[in-house]
């Protein structure tokens, strides 16, 4: 009887401690938490050679080369940021940016266009 | 008494994804119990028929999404076997750290669930506050917090930083695990929903297939990690307690969580001695394994996961097959349910720790 008595009284002890700490939450919309240095965010590509590695690698079919306009493609709404792409990139061209708030009001603006410059020495 | 049937689930808040039970009742006594699953199936085996091994590397963290880092270990321990890849010391204990910090997270979320089904919500928050600090680690070298990606064929992504954090987090977690033990462990009204309901006998629990902590709070000292050449020279106990009830699941759990932060404390001292990070990233371009059967199993938190590969010789594996923890523990509801009342329905499949994204694949 006395012990349980004890031991309630010490969980409510455990209690009562975290009522005086500060909280661990973050009021979202007004504050915002910086990502660390590797998030893996949206994805943005800079000086692509169009040498095909992503395609790949990737598990999702994200990636697509449209060759005859030079342009290199993304969807957003396939990536499953798994990173594969940015880790075996020979060019290093493709990075993860840290941002993650990707909510669009427009579906088509999910797609990310980037042009491919500079031509792959291996071809 | 006319009998009732009810469906518990499949989009019940306390089971841990979408599970249905099919509850036969009498009165209040549950008599049978057929569990139904299916509802998260993502086809994670056919897939990898058409995938290659490196696009399905980033998948294989969602068959278990609290301790991806498991399944990815796996895919990569049997590639690296089968092609004769040998780890060095610092990315084996990368490694362990790595594993040992997800399975404490993917306790310290089933302390928090398991007693959120039992009525109590502080515990719910105090876990998710102490899980918080692990997944921001996670998050700071991998670069996501659940779907990690973190491991390739051959070692790791990118060396690992600011080990201070880890320590942090195992300097931080014993007060903590103390604070939790001071409001569950005894708790009256917990213990008289967990201790000697659910009981879990050896027999049945070999018959059934069980393993993991369920199985050794059933007083069974079977621990996979003992073998595993991971955890070479790695000193440590594995948690076996008798009592074979929910109570003592919880406990196992807590003591698992005793036994993992003692296990990375010696994963960090190796890191310390061992500096340079050196390892042979196999080319995963062309990547094939050498035709045959391979086979290979790990500790996960809800028991022996293992996988098997039979291989062609071609790009992608002719067969992949995945064994979970927790697919063995839904089929034990059928036979542990039988006769126990329909409030404890939850407490006890809650103990069992099912996570139903393993069970479906």
């Amino acid at each position: 009887m006395f012990r349980k008595i004890g031991y309630l009284l010490l969980s409510m002890f455990v209690v009562f401690k975290h009522l005086f700490k500060r909280p661990v939450t973050l009021e979202y919309p007004e504050k915002k938490i910086t990502p660390p240095e590797n998030f893996r965010g949206k994805p943005v590509v800079e000086n692509c050679k169009g040498c095909g590695v992503c395609l790949r690698v990737c598990p999702s079919g994200a990636i697509k080369i449209d060759r005859e306009n030079n342009c290199f493609k993304i969807d957003l709404k396939k990536c499953i940021f798994c990173g594969n792409c940015t880790f075996y990139c020979p060019h290093g061209a493709i990075k993860m940016s840290k941002g993650y708030e990707l909510a669009l009001s427009d579906r088509e603006n999910l797609i990310l266009n980037y042009p491919i410059g500079g031509a792959d020495e291996r071809n | 008494m006319s009998k009732l049937k009810l469906n518990l689930g499949p989009q019940h808040p306390s089971t841990h994804g979408v599970l249905r039970l099919i509850l036969e009742l009498e009165g209040e006594k549950i008599i049978s119990c057929e569990p139904d699953i299916g509802y998260l199936h993502r086809g994670m085996e056919k897939m990898a028929e058409k995938l290659s091994y490196i696009q399905y590397l980033p998948l294989v963290d969602r068959i278990d999404y609290l301790a991806g880092f498991f399944y990815s270990e796996l895919l990569c321990r049997t590639v690296e076997k089968a092609l004769g890849v040998e780890l060095s010391k610092r990315v084996k204990a990368i490694r362990v750290m790595l594993l040992e910090l997800n399975r404490i997270a993917s306790h310290l979320l089933w302390i928090g669930a398991f007693l959120m089904d039992l009525g109590a919500v502080s515990p719910f928050f105090y876990a998710f506050r102490e899980r918080e600090l692990i997944l921001k680690y996670f998050e700071k070298i991998t670069g996501q917090r659940m779907m990690n990606n973190y491991f390739v064929f051959g070692g790791v992504r990118r060396d690992i930083f600011s080990l201070e954090d880890v320590e942090n987090i195992i300097n931080i977690l014993p007060d903590k695990v103390k604070d939790y033990e001071a409001l569950i462990t005894e708790n009256p009204i917990f213990v008289r929903r967990t201790k000697g309901k659910g009981v879990l006998d050896k027999e049945t629990a070999f018959n059934f297939g069980i393993t993991g902590v369920n199985l050794r709070a059933s007083g069974v000292n079977l621990d996979f990690r003992v073998k595993d050449y991971l955890y070479e020279g790695i000193d440590f106990n594995p948690v076996v307690i008798d009592g074979a009830d929910s109570w003592s699941r919880y406990k196992a759990r807590v003591l698992e969580i005793k036994e993992s932060i003692n296990i990375i404390k010696q994963a960090l001292k190796v890191l310390e001695s061992e500096k340079e990070l050196e390892q042979k990233l196999v080319n995963p371009l062309n990547l094939t394994l050498p035709e045959g059967e391979y086979i290979q199993e790990i500790e996960a938190p809800r028991g022996l996961a293992s996988i098997y590969i039979k291989s062609t010789g071609e790009k992608s594996p002719y067969r992949l097959k995945w064994r979970t923890g927790s697919y063995y523990s839904v089929n034990l509801l059928r036979k542990i349910l039988k006769g126990a009342y329909l409030n404890d329905a939850i407490a006890i499949s809650g103990s069992l720790d099912i996570i139903l994204p393993e069970v479906d694949k």
